[in-house]
């Protein structure tokens, strides 16, 4: 010591007595990090770490991830199955048995009597993939109901359906390593730093090395706004206006690539022709980024040589959501970005397995990418599965997002809700309550037994959340990778496989099917379903991801590299090979018709919402991880500061918001972020947001426009306003 | 030792390749010769005995920040706290942010910041139980909680809210530069964490890899005058002119072209243009131990004092009360000293280590501060012991007249040490509205006027009004000299603060504003009672029931007057500490959290009201 004491005492520094370190996936988003979980000598998940050898994270975590353990000993947990005869009797707490068939029995009751599809199946993004198999088998083979969706439509589902509309598929063609070739990158609607922090990392450690412009196309000054070499605050609704105008100027400039336009593209014609009325002048005054720039812009993409497209909820959740995502497929397309180092369309993910609900979940479809629109998809399906094909329906039934309204008018009368929380993330809540009081029958699995949801429920099964159970991930860039078992599920909550399996049971076509007891049995069945197929998986295995900390597919059994590692490929439609039929892709025109709730003189604010670092979702998880949630523990606002003195309003105080579906009650932060005539608030706030939203469905992909709202802002009895805020607030 | 991974990623190692031989301030950066016997001792950490083997290690390390990089994704402060086991509200590393510009060309500058391991370890000179110690390894600054008696006393020294006290475990604790992880060459978990190429940690003086700015201040940052923090900046990009604080401190960062910085200002949007009394936030505190034990010790040692002077300088009123009411003035001044030490000792977080104050009395002035009131309160009783056995002749040996003599002597330099330390511990550079000479001029002050009004009151209870009203005309004149003392020092403490700027100008702001009734109230009344005082001293009233009544009057006006202005020096004091965020380190929300019952979740991340 130099100063201080001169008898030392031992330095005492935490140690949390880790015995072992157990690999498995991060469960939030889908950015797909590697974990390891710290183990101690009561098996007592205390630590984490990021791992060294993933190429995703590369030892890396963000907050979320660094306190993922917390999450197992949360409050709110559920602990046992609940059943109740109606929504205002008290739950009662049952064996497992007695709630799988009191469920059973309830599902075949509604479906007799008032036909197969008046049931209805919601999942999520959450379950590991051999769930979302397991689950399709039940809901397409078993059950047998058409109306069966994931939240996913609330998130990804623009980007599916652009991805299919322009490539003949799902699937994202790129990878992050293209941060490393690109020379040129656009980001809509998209905040990186915030919403995925480790691959903004990836991004900017890309980006130190050498540097390549960065456009950031987003009504809000977000971090990455900020460091962006051009910001461009577009008017929200508008960015098909902003992409038919740079194909504009680059058609016009002649900086496309005609060659491959020619060689691996279809109608460039109609492409041209719509982008014709789209020149930088008249587009300027939509979409309010200015002609100059638009031109600039352009230019820098269609000369990068390799220019690449990041999009996240500023794109999909919107009512042109389907044709912004078509819209930046095109741009890439006649640059010929797709399926090259640096240049790509990469829709970057929420949640951890979206991409598997995706693939493997039948919401859509059949699992693999197979449609229920293709008898022979239906046939092998079938065939598989032991069940006989004409049990499928021959056309995709209802979104989420329509099984909701077909509650509300009667079509359907029993739902089952599995880790998902309509009742926060669905926009105007007042509806989506209305709604579930309808139900008959309203099942709900979770791992959180004060999911708001549970309000409305009739029968509660507790899940077992993320490492307490075993299975696959697949992240954004097509990376598959392995959420291995660290801790034995909480009290009495089960793996939904185990209780999807089990559900099976109940029913007497479920007696005839195979539900295999273990994940990689399930995953054995899934990879031979892949064979041969783009998204082919074959030459994965459980161990393999673990081994490899993940493989990207398409991953055809028997490809290894030099040192006799499995290898997947990097980028689809390297070959220039699309999933239409005839080969190639499409160009798709997009003519831009303004269907967006604009403010007015009685609604003069704009109300944009999205995601903080600190928080998941509906905060079911978050929400209870202290070192999280203090962040942000309770609703804000950001409002601009000249607006609010206009109204009189000052930082720190609540304001009631108005819209045309109800209201909610927030603190104001007061802020240049926004501009004058916007407000934006988080959507992870359960009775907020979303009380405000009237969330217009895209045409296309069904997904709601959480973005785009017009709102008043009022003065509110500041004491009334505290006490109700903390009400609110369960957790 | 802290295991290394085979697998561990180059990022997380420690590269410092040159090392320059002096700091910017001119400081050797090897902290130890290579003969000195410091070196090759082990840390124990956690009892293992090993010796690391980085060849920086005695070496001043510090951090290095890229402001223009940091995107506040909390990883930093999540993996520190993930580290170190933290709960939720409890941080070593906090990012707060400063913002400007209008939309879109509108700005943010995060800052991450815990501790600096400073050149000039003021809370390792502050803390009284010897807590701390400032490492040979790494110039590192740790503290240990284990002696830590939780007095907080370094919480209000450092200027960069480093050390934390948990008022739930009831003692500091902070930064501890992960040393585990030097002893095996990575760097601290919070850099090795960071996503936004922020924080980077080495030999201090070393610029990072791909960094060119190693300067000593960012906008937001306080200054670094005061301990010569080892942290280095880079912040290149231009931001807007005036830089706001999202929390509810009245201040803001302007830049001042002649100085090349920014400089804090008062931010008046913060502030409520109407005068407020928030009475409950001014006289609820965690502070009312320490306005308990100020005014007891002042009063008590300023009777004590005018007891022993008095008479020598001609106040033949005070021999009179001794003699007349000796045993009474002593049994209450040893109650008022004997409330306000118990409130002051369980005000600790720990007070069954009080004994621990002490500890440090070579380098704290509030060890010294304990010293000397703990030596004067000994002196005062044994004075009072052995002249009462004198007075009523139980015991006539000579020598107590000795130890009566020497209790005395004892009192008055323990009461002179622990006076002139209790103001010296409240002159903090991080805290300029303590750090100014009207802090002395009011405890002064306070002694003279609660002295004189005690022994007045004391004197008047035990011998009546008639007995009073002779007293009076000489003890009003000391309690007119004490009231005439606070208003001058007021009155130029007003002036100073405005000019000096920053956050005692926003210590003055929020005492127009937010106390600015209590503020008014206490000025009225200072006024009220030098008249009051001075028409007493003055001899205008002869009647001893008149004198006697309006006497009360003024004693309990001056007392409450003496509550309010003690009471506005601790709840306005603003420390020149980092910005906050909109929650996290905002106090307003942290207040209103507590009042609205948020605070009863604990992931709300803020501790509810014990009392």
């Amino acid at each position: 010591m130099l100063f201080g004491r001169k008898k030392k005492n031992p330095i005492k520094i935490a140690d949390k007595k880790v015995e072992k370190w157990m690999y498995t996936t991060c469960g939030y988003c889908s950015t797909g990090c590697s974990i390891e979980v710290g183990i101690d000598a009561q098996n007592k998940a205390v630590a984490t770490r990021g791992v060294a050898s993933a190429d995703v994270n590369r030892g890396k975590l963000c907050i979320k991830g660094i306190f993922e353990t917390d999450i197992f000993e949360a409050s709110g947990r559920g602990k046992e199955p609940l059943i109740r005869e109606s929504i205002y009797d008290d739950y009662r707490e049952v064996e497992w048995d007695k709630a799988l068939d009191k469920a059973g029995a309830e599902i075949q009751r509604i479906q007799e009597k008032y036909g197969r599809d008046s049931f209805a199946i919601v999942s999520t993004g959450q379950l590991l993939t051999e769930e979302f198999y397991t689950l399709g088998k039940l809901s397409r083979g078993v059950i047998g109901t058409n109306n069966y969706d994931g939240n996913t439509t609330l998130c990804m589902a623009s980007a599916v359906s652009g991805y299919k509309r322009s490539f003949g598929s799902d699937g994202a063609p790129g990878c992050y390593e293209d941060f490393e070739n690109t020379n040129c990158l656009i980001a809509f609607g998209s905040n990186l730093p915030e919403q995925h922090p480790i691959i903004y990392w990836r991004m900017r450690e890309a980006r130190e090395k050498r540097r390549f412009p960065l456009i950031v196309v987003d009504p809000r000054v977000t971090m990455f706004a900020q460091f962006a070499d051009m910001h461009l605050p577009i008017t929200p609704g508008t960015d098909v206006v902003l992409l038919n105008s740079l194909m504009h100027v680059i058609l016009a400039e002649g900086l496309e690539d005609r060659e491959y336009i020619n060689k691996y593209t279809n109608g460039i014609e109609d492409v041209e022709a719509c982008v014709k009325d789209y020149d930088p002048v008249s587009a300027a005054k939509i979409c309010g980024i200015d002609e100059d720039t638009i031109r600039t812009v352009a230019r820098l993409y269609g000369k990068a040589g390799a220019a690449m497209s990041i999009w996240t909820m500023g794109i999909n959740q919107s009512t042109h959501g389907s044709d912004g995502v078509v819209g930046i497929n095109n741009l890439n397309l006649i640059t010929g970005n797709i399926g090259k180092p640096g240049g790509t369309s990469l829709s970057i993910t929420g949640q951890c397995n979206a991409m598997g609900t995706r693939e493997w979940s039948s919401c859509s479809g059949l699992p693999g990418y197979r449609y229920l629109e293709n008898p022979q998809d239906r046939e092998d399906v079938g065939k598989f599965w032991g069940v006989d094909p004409e049990f499928f329906p021959k056309k995709r039934g209802l979104t989420e997002t329509d099984i909701f309204p077909a509650i509300e008018t009667g079509q359907i009368k029993g739902l089952w809700l599995i880790a998902t929380n309509p009742m926060t993330s669905m926009p105007n809540t007042a509806r989506i309550r209305k709604t579930l009081e309808k139900l008959e029958c309203l099942i709900v699995q979770d791992s959180y037994r004060d999911v708001e949801t549970t309000e409305y429920a009739h029968i509660f099964f507790p899940g077992a959340v993320w490492a307490e159970k075993e299975g696959v991930f697949t992240n954004t860039e097509r990376r598959v990778n392995i959420v291995r078992k660290v801790t034995e599920p909480y009290a009495n909550s089960k793996s939904d496989l185990w209780i999807i399996s089990e559900m099976a049971k109940r029913f007497a076509q479920g007696k005839n099917v195979v539900f295999p007891d273990t994940p990689s049995k399930v995953f054995d069945e899934m990879r031979e379903l892949s064979r041969g197929r783009m998204l082919d998986i074959s030459g994965m295995s459980h161990d393999k991801l673990e081994k490899q900390r993940g493989l990207q597919w398409p991953c055809r059994d028997g490809e290894i590299d030099a040192d006799g590692n499995t290898v997947g490929d990097q980028r689809l439609y390297m070959d220039g090979k699309f999933q239409h039929a005839d080969g190639k892709a499409k160009l798709i025109p997009l003519p831009f018709i303004d269907n967006n709730e604009v403010p007015d003189e009685e609604y003069p604010f704009w109300l944009n919402s999205g995601r903080l670092v600190e928080h998941f979702h509906t905060r079911t998880k978050t929400g209870k991880v202290g070192n999280c949630n203090k962040y942000s523990p309770t609703p804000f606002m950001e409002m601009n500061p000249d607006a609010a003195s206009e109204l009189g309003v000052a930082h720190m105080s609540y304001v009631r918001v108005v819209s045309k579906r109800g209201d909610a009650v927030v603190l104001v932060q007061l802020t240049q972020r926004v501009p004058h005539n916007m407000v934006f608030i988080p959507f992870h706030f359960h009775d907020c947001v979303n009380r405000l939203t009237l969330g217009l469905l895209d045409p296309h992909s069904r997904q709601p426009a959480f973005k785009q709202n017009a709102v008043r802002i009022e003065h509110v009895d500041q004491q009334e306003a505290a006490t109700m805020n903390v009400e609110l607030r369960k957790f | 030792m802290f295991q290394v991974r085979d697998d561990e990623p180059k990022y997380a190692f420690l590269s410092d390749p040159d090392v320059r031989e002096k700091n910017v301030h001119g400081k050797f950066i090897e902290l130890v010769e290579k003969s000195s016997t410091l070196h090759g001792q082990s840390l124990y950490i956690n009892n293992d005995a090993g010796v690391g083997d980085n060849p920086n290690r005695y070496k001043q390390h510090g951090f290095h920040f890229t402001a223009d990089n940091c995107i506040a994704c909390h990883a930093c402060e999540a993996a520190c706290s993930e580290k170190n086991d933290n709960p939720a509200h409890l941080a070593f590393r906090s990012v707060g942010y400063v913002e400007g510009g209008t939309y879109p060309a509108y700005q943010r500058m995060n800052i991450s910041m815990a501790c600096n391991h400073c050149d000039n370890p003021v809370c390792l000179k502050g803390c009284p139980t010897r807590a701390y110690t400032k490492f040979a390894e790494y110039g590192a600054v740790l503290q240990d909680p284990d002696i830590c008696f939780g007095c907080g006393y370094c919480t209000w020294v450092c200027p960069y809210n480093a050390p934390q006290l948990d008022p739930v475990k009831g003692q500091v604790s902070k930064c501890n530069m992960c040393v585990d992880r030097l002893e095996a060459g990575l760097k601290p978990a919070c850099v090795s964490a960071c996503l936004g190429g922020a924080l980077e940690f080495g030999v201090i003086e070393n610029t990072p890899e791909n960094r060119d700015q190693a300067k000593l201040n960012i906008p937001g940052f306080p200054t670094t005058d005061i301990t010569h923090p080892n942290i280095r900046f880079q912040q290149k990009r231009s931001l807007p002119r005036e830089m706001n604080r999202p929390d509810s401190m009245p201040l803001k960062y302007h830049r001042d072209d002649a100085q090349g910085k920014y400089v804090p200002v008062v931010d008046e949007a913060k502030g409520k243009p109407q005068r407020q009394w928030n009475l409950r936030k001014l006289l609820g505190s965690h502070e009312n131990a320490h306005i308990i034990f100020t005014l007891c010790a002042q009063t008590v040692i300023g009777a004590f004092m005018l007891l022993m002077f008095g008479p020598g300088l001609g106040l033949s009123a005070v021999v009179t009360v001794k003699s007349e009411a000796f045993l009474p003035l002593f049994a209450t001044l040893f109650v008022v000293l004997a409330v306000g030490m118990f409130k002051l000792n369980m005000h600790l977080g720990k007070p069954m280590r009080f004994y621990r104050g002490f500890n440090n009395w070579r380098l704290s002035p509030v060890s010294r501060e304990i010293a000397g009131v703990s030596l004067f309160f000994g002196g005062m009783v044994g004075y009072g012991f052995f002249t009462t056995l004198i007075n009523y002749e139980l015991i006539t040996l000579p020598f107590i007249q000795w130890l009566a003599t020497a209790s005395a002597l004892a009192a008055i330099l323990g009461g002179v040490v622990g006076f002139y330390y209790m103001y010296k511990l409240y002159r903090i550079p991080a805290r300029p509205y303590w750090n100014h000479w009207q802090t002395g001029s009011s405890f002064v002050a306070t002694a003279l006027m609660l002295g004189s009004a005690l022994i007045l009151l004391v004197g008047g209870l035990v011998s009546g009004a008639q007995f009073m009203a002779n007293m009076l005309p000489q003890l009003a004149w000391v309690v007119f000299a004490g009231i005439a003392l606070e208003g001058i020092g007021l009155v130029a403490h007003a002036r100073d603060l405005k000019q000096q700027g920053g956050e005692g100008a926003a210590s003055h702001f929020e005492q127009r504003t937010r106390f600015g009734n209590a503020y008014v109230l206490r000025n009225v009344l200072l006024l009220l009672n030098l008249l009051l005082v001075a028409v007493l001293a003055a001899g205008l009233f002869t009647q001893p029931a008149t004198v006697a009544a309006l006497s009360i009057v003024a004693v309990l006006s001056i007392l409450v007057m003496a509550i309010i202005s003690r009471a506005l020096f601790y709840v306005l004091v603003i420390p020149t500490t980092m910005p906050g965020a909109f929650f996290w380190r905002n106090r307003a929300f942290e207040e209103h959290a507590r009042k609205t019952g948020l605070a009863n979740m604990p992931q709300v991340g803020v501790v509810p009201d014990s009392h």
